[in-house]
């Protein structure tokens, strides 16, 4: 083979490894959290602390983690088929809350007030109350019911 | 006779406590979503997360969300949302603070769909600008469901599309929420 033809070669082969990875890269999808390792294992109290403490720091210390945490639940909404599983101690109005993904659903329709589970999710930060009304938030997305 | 009216007024504080408390809706679990419409590529976002409370009395209504809480369809877009356009990390929460003006016109006490204009300040990627849209109370089972449709400009929120995309993103926005909320129970 002619070193031409090589070198011919070599740049369909890059220009077409390129396309590919742009087109993985531009059509990839978030994560299916089921089969993703936490960065993070943390108790509920534990995490509502770190935020209450001091929320920039914490924010810092957590931004854009996958964490697992463990906790009491103190209260679940629904509508539509989403589910919300709001965490923490149910003295303050302050939780964690975790948007479920709609993988987890069947799980998340089966959790109650009181039980203590482990909630893998994105975390997507902390929201202050400006209202003084609802308390603290810290949000989770994409979340999923880890087996105990 | 002293302890008839400490009994009274004990009632009456029980009686009313009720309607006080019914002033106040919420929700932390109100949906947004925005449509960005391209010459190539609709970009397209949503959120479950929103923090919504109206004081019925006063007309007055807030908004809550967390920027990273916006799920696209595609991940890469989702990064490119967080890290280059909106900056949520430096700016990572959006508000908005405003009043219904027609807020006499609505009956909360009775179910209905009720005509709303809104007016108030949004605050996005660190910028503050007067928002006025018109949208719709809706009554119903002791509930209630708030709902708007509008646009913004991400030019005026300094939101910058970088010069190889412009083609393909639209500095108009438009934005749907709906926040079905709940009585405030203090």
């Amino acid at each position: 083979m002619s070193k031409r033809k090589i070198i011919i070669s070599v740049l369909i082969l890059v220009v077409a490894a390129a396309a590919v990875y742009s087109y993985k890269e531009f059509t990839r999808t978030n994560k299916d959290l089921r089969y993703v390792k936490p960065q993070v294992t943390i108790e509920a109290d534990s995490l509502i602390r770190e935020f209450t403490v001091n929320d920039s720091v914490a924010d810092h210390k957590y931004r854009n983690k996958i964490i697992a945490v463990h906790g009491m639940v103190k209260g679940i909404d629904s509508a539509d088929g989403q589910y919300t599983i709001a965490m923490g101690d149910t003295n303050i109005l302050s939780s964690l809350r975790f948007s479920m993904d709609t993988s987890s659903a069947i799980k998340a329709a089966a959790v109650q007030r009181g039980m203590s589970i482990t909630v893998k999710g994105a975390i997507t930060g902390f929201k202050k109350d400006e209202t003084g009304l609802l308390g603290d938030d810290i949000e989770f997305n994409r979340c999923v019911i880890q087996q105990e | 006779m002293k302890n008839w009216k400490s009994v009274l007024t004990g009632i009456l504080v029980f009686a009313l406590l009720p309607a006080v408390a019914q002033d106040k809706y919420f929700t932390r679990t109100g949906k947004i979503s925005f449509v960005s419409k391209g010459v190539i590529e609709t970009i397209s976002a949503k959120h479950n997360s929103v923090t919504c409370v109206l004081d019925t009395k006063s007309g007055q209504i807030q908004f809550a969300v967390l920027m990273r809480g916006f799920e696209f369809r595609k991940a890469l877009m989702q990064e490119h949302f967080n890290e280059n356009y909106v900056e949520s990390d430096k700016y990572p929460k959006a508000t908005f603070k405003g009043d219904i003006t027609n807020n006499n016109a609505i009956d909360y006490s009775k179910e209905g769909t009720y005509n709303a204009n809104v007016k108030g300040k949004l605050t996005l990627h660190g910028e503050t600008r007067d928002v006025e849209s018109a949208g719709t109370i809706v009554v119903k089972n002791g509930r209630l469901t708030a709902s708007a449709d509008f646009n913004i400009l991400l030019s005026d929120y300094r939101i910058r599309i970088p010069a190889v995309v412009k083609d393909n993103i639209s500095n108009t926005v438009n934005i749907t929420v709906d926040c079905p909320m709940e009585p405030l129970k203090n």
